[in-house]
């Protein structure tokens, strides 16, 4: 593809999607098959699955969701939430998921991410950082759905995992999560440099501007969620994405 | 049903409505009933545009210091997004509000986004739960009556219904047409406003109780009846379909999705193939009659329509497998529900068949010859 991705991000809370806010008030969505294929029809260039309480809940993945999702969705899908072992990454590359996000295992079990990369290759390992700013300024990587501070830099911490075997890093800000009002320039800009993987941009991105920005400040894809789910200032649930040719104008 | 099988004379209707009559002309009772609704709702012309240019000075008066004048719901659909073109060319201030019962098409999503995005108008969705509602759907399908799509119209309305009182908006305006929305037989669809006859399917058939599904109560809806007023505004201007389709291709960037309601792919799919296929209705049929006698299409015209498929059969098969998987059924499962016997509205309970029933006929009876006995003690006493 000549222009960066762009990539709606999607959150799973049991069986439904959801969006929420700076990580919070998860607000309902519907049913993920009926919005899959809407953005099938839409050519989107992949979609981001991420199941917000599998490993808050301390389970598996829902393969058999997973498996309804994968059948009816024609671009690539990356997963992420409740990944733990080996045997999660082959059931899940089994019913087609194509990348793998971790979150709370990369950092509890950096070993993970090195097995996973040398079973379906760095380009399918996927680590999703979750920062917040600290009272002082400072950015940390929180885990299990933004709860767990692990006191580590993100830059740092992108660095490392791509030593590991980490194949893409997706930064996503908790603080900008759902507010539509931009992304995290700064820290995008400080992981994009530090690292030589794909840098995938999310949190915050309200408009078609946002995501050029994030591509200028070194991100190779934007992800967003509100943006592709929400319409108007009351903020109705109705999907969406940008045109292909409006996406040519204002991408770098 | 074991009647001989007729036609109108006028229209299309046949006897595929069980209830069809027809007069000495062979002219059925959909026609005599179009005929009085299209003296009684529609006002065009000159007479219409005066009455609508007071109403809407009554609506902007009625909604001072409210965040809108009214609400309009939008599917996507010829119909609604008119009736959005509409108000907002009238110096209304809509609130548009969408139900996303899990079937709506691209097509459907990207027409309400273009719209609504150009005639700068806010939109409100309401987000039925999909794990209760398909429970729901499935019900209804297993209760074999021919109408799938109540559950759906009756929370758009009550969608509809709750929000007015919640913004305390008086108005709803409507897409409804008299021109297009006669023929439809009773038979064929009945009991959208009737939550006991929606509940007692669910109880029937479906699993567990209905938590959040948005549903008009039987007080509910009388009381909307005097405290909303339901705008069909395109009842009072001179509209013809493929001349609207046409301005909103235009001027909206929207796209035509096929037939009559095809915006969602479960409407497309139950008046395309489960109607026709279990219960031998064509919805067209009734559509097409209407506009027959609206002249905005000729008998022999509809005729030649009918005789094409509902919709292109290879987007039948595979609508069927998707509707199928997404409701959790499996084929031989949606297999017996097509092959299971036939149903009406009248085999469940409902508010309807207590206010038509026997009992409540009676008693009826009994106030009006009390109502008119004293009507005549009345007029005795004057004389
Ligand atoms: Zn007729």
């Amino acid at each position: 593809m000549i222009r960066p991705r762009v990539i709606p991000c999607m959150l799973l809370k049991g069986e439904g999607l959801v969006k929420t806010v700076k990580f919070k008030d998860p607000k309902y969505l519907g049913d993920p098959i009926n919005i899959v294929r809407i953005f099938n029809d839409k050519e989107v260039d992949e979609l981001i699955f991420l199941d917000i309480l599998a490993t808050t809940e301390n389970r598996r993945p829902n393969f058999e969701l997973l498996k309804k999702i994968t059948s009816e969705c024609f671009m690539p899908l990356g997963y992420g939430g409740g990944i733990r072992d080996m045997d999660d990454v082959r059931q899940l590359l089994s019913i087609g998921v194509e990348k793998f996000v971790l979150n709370a295992s990369a950092v509890e079990n950096p070993a993970l991410v090195r097995l996973a990369a040398d079973h379906a290759g760095s380009q399918a390992v996927v680590i999703s950082i979750d920062v917040k700013k600290t009272l002082f300024g400072k950015y940390e990587v929180f885990t299990r759905a933004g709860k767990k501070g692990t006191g580590l830099d993100p830059v740092k911490f992108a660095v490392d995992m791509e030593k590991q075997g980490a194949g893409e890093i997706f930064v996503n800000s908790i603080d900008r999560d759902g507010t539509m009002q931009g992304y995290d320039l700064d820290l995008i800009k400080r992981v994009a440099e530090a690292v030589t993987v794909p840098v995938v941009a999310c949190g915050g991105a309200g408009n078609v501007q946002h995501l050029a920005e994030a591509v200028k400040a070194g991100a190779s894809a934007a992800a967003a969620g509100s943006m592709f789910v929400f319409q108007g200032p009351l903020r109705g649930v109705l999907i969406s994405y940008p045109a292909q040719d409006e996406l040519k104008r204002v991408m770098p | 049903m074991t009647s001989e099988y007729r036609i109108c004379t006028r229209c299309i209707m046949d006897t595929t409505d069980p209830d069809i009559v027809f007069d000495e002309n062979g002219v059925c009772n959909h026609c005599h009933d179009h005929d009085r609704l299209m003296k009684q709702k529609v006002v065009t012309g000159k007479a219409g545009e005066e009455y609508l240019q007071k109403l809407v000075e009554q609506m902007k008066r009625d909604g001072r210091g409210k965040p809108y004048d009214c609400l309009i719901g939008v599917s996507g659909g010829v119909d609604s997004t008119y009736v959005a073109f509409l108000v907002k060319k009238m110096g209304l201030r809509p609130l548009a509000v969408h139900m996303d019962n899990g079937w709506d098409s691209e097509l459907a999503v990207k027409n309400i986004e273009e719209t609504l995005k150009r005639l700068g108008i806010d939109l409100h969705t309401e987000v039925l739960d999909w794990e209760e509602f398909k429970s729901l759907q499935v019900a209804f399908l297993k209760s074999s009556t021919p109408d799938s799509e109540i559950p759906s119209d009756h929370a758009i309305w009550a969608v509809l219904g709750d929000l007015a009182d919640k913004l305390k908006v008086k108005y709803i305006v409507s897409g409804f047409n008299v021109r297009t929305e006669t023929h439809l037989p009773r038979a064929w669809s009945q009991g959208h406003f009737d939550w006991k006859y929606i509940r007692s399917v669910n109880q029937l058939f479906g699993r567990g109780k209905l938590k959040t599904f948005p549903h008009i109560g039987f007080f509910t809806y009388y009381r909307r009846l005097l405290t909303h007023r339901r705008v069909d505004i395109l009842n009072y201007i001179d509209f013809n379909k493929a001349e609207a389709m046409k301005i909103l291709e235009q001027e909206l960037g929207w796209r035509y999705y096929g037939g009559k309601h095809y915006e969602s792919i479960y409407t497309r799919f139950y008046q395309g193939y489960i109607l026709p296929v279990k219960f031998g209705y064509d919805k067209r049929r009734s559509h097409l009659s209407s506009l027959i006698c609206s002249g905005e299409t000729t008998r022999p015209a509809a005729l030649s329509e009918l005789d094409k498929p509902t919709y292109q059969p290879s987007m039948q098969e595979e609508d069927r497998e998707y509707v199928v998987k997404k409701l959790g059924l499996t084929d031989d499962e949606f297999e017996s529900i097509l092959n299971a016997s036939k149903k009406t509205f009248w085999d469940y309970p409902s508010y309807g068949r207590i206010i038509e029933g026997p009992a409540l006929k009676f008693l009826y009876n009994i106030g009006r010859n009390w109502y008119r006995a004293r009507q005549k003690r009345a007029h005795q006493a004057e004389a």
